[in-house]
C-alpha cells in the first residue's frame, strides 16, 4: 500500500472535520426549540376582571399542570384561581401520574383590584419537557397587557416579552 | 522514522476530532481562535458549592476522564440515567473515570435526592449559572440532562443534550482511556 501523501492527508483531515462538525449537533442529541418557543405564551384581557392566558405548546413537547403559576402585577391587582382544563395524564417512572398539557392550553384567569384601562403584567411560571427526553428549567414569562376600558371588547392578544429567566425564586 | 499508515490515519482522525471539538466550542465566541490550540474547557475553571455549601473546584479532577452531568430533581429523564452513571462510576473508577453532577436545583432537594439514591459520585449545586455555562459549552438550548465528557488533558471530547445510552457512553470512555 502506498504511503498517503500530504495532500491526501490534508483532504482527509478536512473531510473529517467537516463531517464531524456537521454531525456534532445531531450526534450530541436531539434538535430542540428554546423553552420560550416550545411553550409560546400569549394573553389578552377579556375585561377588567379577567385575562385569557394561552400556551401554544409545540408538537412533541408538554407542560406540567402542577408547575403552572400565574400572577398579575402591580399590587393591589392580583390574580385569582386559574381555571385549568383537565389535561392528560402522563406517567413517568419517577413522578408517577402527573397531568400534562399538549397543543393549545387556554386558561381563564380572574383578576381582582384592577381598574378598566389599567396596564398590568401577567407573570406565568411553567415547566415542561420534550418527548425527545429532555426537560427545560422552570421558566418565567411575562405579558404586558392593557385592560379594556368599560364597554370595550377584549384587548388584542399580546405575545410574551422576550424571556427573563428566573429559575429559582 | 517510519510511521505506518494505520497509525498515521488514527493520528489524523484524532487530530480532526480535536479540531472539530475546538471549532464547535468556538462557535459561541465572537473572535476565532487558533484551532490548533483548542482550549481547555471553561468547566475546569469553575468552582461550585456542594450540597453542604462547601466550595468545590472542578479542577480538582483534572487529569481524569470527567463526565460532567447537568441534572435536576425536577427532570425525570435526568433521574432515569443516573443509576447507569452510578454503575459506570463504580466499574470505571480504577480507569480514572470521574463522574460529577451539576444540579440545576436547590441544595436541600439535591442533598435529599443524592442520599436517597446513595449517589456514589459528587454533585455540585449549579443553579442559573450552570445553565449559562451549558450555553457556553456549545448547546444553544438550555435543557436537561446535559452531559460534557472531558478528556485527561481538559478538552471537551463529547457534549450530549438529552440522555446518554450506556453503550454510547462506554464507547466514548473506551476511546479516551
Amino acid at each position: 500500500m502506498p504511503r498517503p501523501g500530504r495532500r491526501e492527508l490534508a483532504f482527509l483531515a478536512g473531510a473529517i472535520v467537516i463531517a464531524t462538525a456537521a454531525s456534532a449537533q445531531t450526534a450530541g442529541g436531539p434538535k430542540l426549540l428554546p423553552a420560550d418557543q416550545a411553550f409560546k405564551l400569549s394573553a389578552r384581557a377579556l375585561d377588567a376582571k379577567s385575562v385569557e392566558v394561552r400556551f401554544n405548546v409545540a408538537d412533541g413537547y408538554y407542560l406540567y399542570r402542577d408547575k403552572l403559576r400565574f400572577k398579575i402585577e402591580p399590587a393591589p391587582v392580583a390574580a385569582g384561581a386559574p381555571a385549568l382544563p383537565p389535561g392528560k395524564p402522563h406517567k413517568d417512572e419517577f413522578f408517577g401520574e402527573s397531568i400534562t398539557y399538549r397543543g393549545l392550553l387556554v386558561v381563564k384567569l380572574p383578576i381582582a383590584g384592577a381598574k378598566p384601562g389599567q396596564a398590568v403584567t401577567l407573570i406565568a411560571d411553567s415547566q415542561g419537557c420534550a418527548d425527545a427526553g429532555v426537560c427545560y428549567p422552570p421558566q418565567t414569562q411575562r405579558v404586558e397587557l392593557t385592560l379594556p376600558v368599560a364597554g370595550a371588547g377584549a384587548s388584542i392578544t399580546v405575545e410574551a416579552t422576550p424571556p427573563r429567566k428566573d429559575y429559582f425564586k | 522514522m517510519t510511521v505506518r499508515a494505520p497509525t498515521l490515519i488514527a493520528a489524523v482522525v484524532l487530530a480532526a476530532f480535536a479540531l472539530a471539538a475546538g471549532l464547535w466550542f468556538d462557535q459561541s465566541r465572537p473572535a476565532a481562535t487558533s484551532v490548533e490550540s483548542s482550549p481547555v474547557t471553561p468547566l475546569l475553571g469553575i468552582t461550585l458549592p456542594d450540597p453542604d455549601g462547601k466550595d468545590q473546584a472542578i479542577a480538582q479532577w483534572k487529569g481524569k476522564i470527567l463526565v460532567v452531568n447537568f441534572w435536576a430533581t425536577w427532570c425525570a429523564p435526568c433521574r432515569e440515567e443516573m443509576p447507569m452513571f452510578m454503575r459506570l462510576q463504580e466499574a470505571q473508577r480504577g480507569k480514572g473515570v470521574q463522574f460529577v453532577g451539576i444540579a440545576v436545583d436547590n441544595a436541600d432537594k439535591v442533598r435529599q435526592y443524592a442520599s436517597d439514591l446513595k449517589l456514589n459520585y459528587p454533585t455540585l449545586i449549579g443553579g442559573f449559572g450552570a445553565m449559562e455555562l451549558s450555553k457556553s459549552l456549545g448547546i444553544s438550548v438550555m435543557a436537561l440532562p446535559f452531559t460534557v465528557i472531558v478528556d485527561r488533558s481538559g478538552k471537551v471530547a463529547h457534549t450530549q443534550l438529552g440522555p446518554l445510552k450506556e453503550d454510547q457512553l462506554l464507547s466514548i470512555l473506551r476511546q479516551l482511556a
